[in-house]
């Protein structure tokens, strides 16, 4: 087995608010192994921010441990801080500065001297991509740019695990599988990297193992693979001719059928969730013959994480996502 | 030392945002050279104004501007310190291992050399207008007024980090700003005022350094009253940092 370089414990921390008590984390255990690319999975509010805070030291839980990089992070806040990079939502570097400046400033606030902190810099900006606009002031760096010195001052310090919260919310497709690449490049490097997302997919491409936390407690754990298949079987996804009027009589029809577990749909598409899609496929197809209903496409598909999320938790992800976004 | 190497690394991290942008020092000598041109003329035709001493007039009225300047430089600083939490600045200090302290003092103290900065060149522009600098007493007016600015960015800062929020942040400050000003005796000497509102006015640390300030400038260093200003500041001082201190201490969630 490889060397654990973060330990949680049976960590609680709630808050008191206006609405009562908040029970942000309830008792969460995890483990992350060096060199994983970890995924910490949850819809805005489910304790993923708050476990991530006193993981950094931000926050110190009510009851239970943390042991980051081989210290308890209630206890010795100070030697964590020494052995972590984190990359917050927010972003962190400093607008009216250069990033070259960020990236020194940074590494002498870790105890370096000037000039090795410059010259720990000048890698990070080789590795990350930053040589174009590393001399410019960030306030004219674009999205994308300023999240790749975002994540570059989290590795200033070389840190043995690196926690990045949300790190592609806000940026384009494009940037996003930008950023991908620098992330799998930094684990190639060595770096254990512990990443909190509500997209799904990310995790799907870049996590080795992963664990989704809901309302305060994790609810599954495992590697994509293995969450996929405790998911809810296969996918069948239909669109069908004349779907505004012909569609709700249709889904009245699937909800009835006894080989069909579940039914989702939205303007253009239907989603059937199945035991056995090679056997369902067929019977759909006999279903929609007998009531002339023509079929525009039809796919067959593993299920994703999102329905994972959705056996796991009885909602979907996407929903509470878009719900939370909308505030 | 690692506080003080920190101090020094956060204190020129926002120097050079002065430096970058120095408008701001000309934006903020404004307020005083507005107040210079365009109201102590009507004072020069209030002759005699009781507690404005014998003194010439300028001496009398610059130093409350001098004091304004200090003030408001220092009281509105919460408005930057939000703009850093929510880029996520300051949360990234805070998980590296730099000094607490050091995250408020390199503020406190660029905003202090900034205020000095201010000063000695509105007191250049008020020269030609008639007011005459002890030597002395001016070198200890400047520290009276680093003790004023050192309390209210501390104050500012701390209440920024807190609040988090410029619409909750914007309220409180113009609460105190206001009486502060009225209080301090800068416009018209607070001996013309009632009794009651005379007495207010001694838990305002503006209308100390405002008093003070006036002696000083006429090189009255020994007054009693001067004493006063000094003791009631750096008590205040001490208080205020040691609270802001404290907040940059503490869980911020």
């Amino acid at each position: 087995m490889d060397q654990s370089v973060l330990v949680i414990k049976d960590l609680i921390k709630h808050f008191h608010s206006k609405g009562g008590l908040v029970k942000a984390v309830n008792g969460v255990n995890l483990e992350v192994y060096s060199g994983e690319i970890f995924g910490f999975l949850g819809p805005n509010g489910a304790g993923k921010t708050t476990t991530l805070r006193i993981l950094t030291t931000l926050l110190k839980q009510d009851s239970g441990q943390a042991i980051v990089a081989g210290f308890d992070t209630k206890k010795d806040p100070d030697q964590v801080r020494r052995r972590i990079g984190y990359v917050s939502q927010a972003g962190g570097s400093d607008r009216p500065a250069t990033g070259r400046e960020n990236l020194i400033l940074q590494g002498q606030l870790y105890g370096m001297s000037t000039s090795v902190s410059a010259k720990r810099a000048e890698e990070l900006i080789h590795l990350l991509d930053l040589v174009e606009f590393a001399d410019r002031i960030v306030q004219t760096y674009s999205g994308g740019q300023r999240r790749r010195l975002d994540v570059a001052l989290g590795l200033m310090n070389r840190p043995t695990i690196l926690f990045l919260d949300e790190p592609t919310t806000g940026l384009d497709p494009q940037n996003r599988a930008n950023l991908w690449v620098q992330i799998r490049k930094l684990q190639q490097e060595g770096t254990t990297i512990f990443l909190t997302t509500h997209y799904l997919e990310e995790a799907d491409a870049l996590c080795g193992r992963l664990a989704i936390i809901d309302n305060g407690y994790i609810i599954a754990e495992g590697t994509p693979e293995e969450l996929k298949r405790r998911g809810s079987g296969d996918c069948i996804t239909i669109s069908i001719e004349d779907s505004e009027k012909k569609a709700p009589a249709l889904i009245q029809l699937l909800k009835k059928a006894d080989f069909i577990r579940e039914v989702q749909y939205d303007t253009t598409h239907i989603r059937l969730y199945v035991n056995d899609g090679a056997m369902a496929i067929s019977k759909v197809l006999n279903l929609l013959n007998q009531h002339q209903i023509v079929l525009i496409t039809i796919t067959l598909s593993a299920p994703s994480l999102d329905d994972v999320f959705l056996h796991e938790t009885g909602h979907s992800l996407r929903d509470i996502n878009a719900k939370g976004e909308e505030k | 030392m690692k506080t003080l190497r920190d101090i020094g690394l956060l204190f020129r991290r926002k120097m050079m945002e002065t430096l970058r942008n120095p408008i701001y020092i000309v934006i903020s000598l404004l307020t005083p050279v507005l107040y210079l041109v365009l109201f102590s003329p009507l004072l020069s035709k209030l002759t005699n104004l009781p507690g404005f001493g014998a003194g010439n007039l300028m001496n009398n009225f610059i130093p409350g501007l001098l004091v304004i300047v200090a003030f408001l430089n220092g009281l509105f600083v919460g408005y930057n310190m939000i703009d850093e939490v929510r880029n996520g600045v300051i949360e990234r200090f805070r998980v590296t291992p730099t000094s607490r302290f050091a995250l408020l003092a390199g503020r406190v103290l660029r905003d202090t050399v900034n205020m000095l900065i201010i000063v000695n060149f509105f007191t250049l522009i008020a020269i030609p207008f008639g007011f005459q600098i002890h030597l002395l007493g001016y070198l200890l007016f400047q520290v009276i007024l680093c003790m004023i600015i050192i309390i209210t960015s501390s104050f500012g800062n701390a209440l920024g980090l807190i609040l988090k929020d410029e619409e909750r942040l914007s309220p409180i400050l113009q609460g105190i700003n206001l009486p502060v000003l009225l209080l301090s005796g800068m416009l018209l000497p607070m001996e013309l005022a009632p009794k009651w509102l005379n007495y207010i006015a001694h838990i305002n640390p503006a209308y100390y350094a405002v008093e003070a300030g006036r002696l000083l400038a006429s090189g009255n260093i020994l007054d009693a009253k001067v004493g006063e200003a000094f003791l009631f500041l750096s008590i205040l001082t001490i208080l205020t940092v040691t609270w802001a201190t404290h907040v940059f201490y503490r869980d911020i969630s």
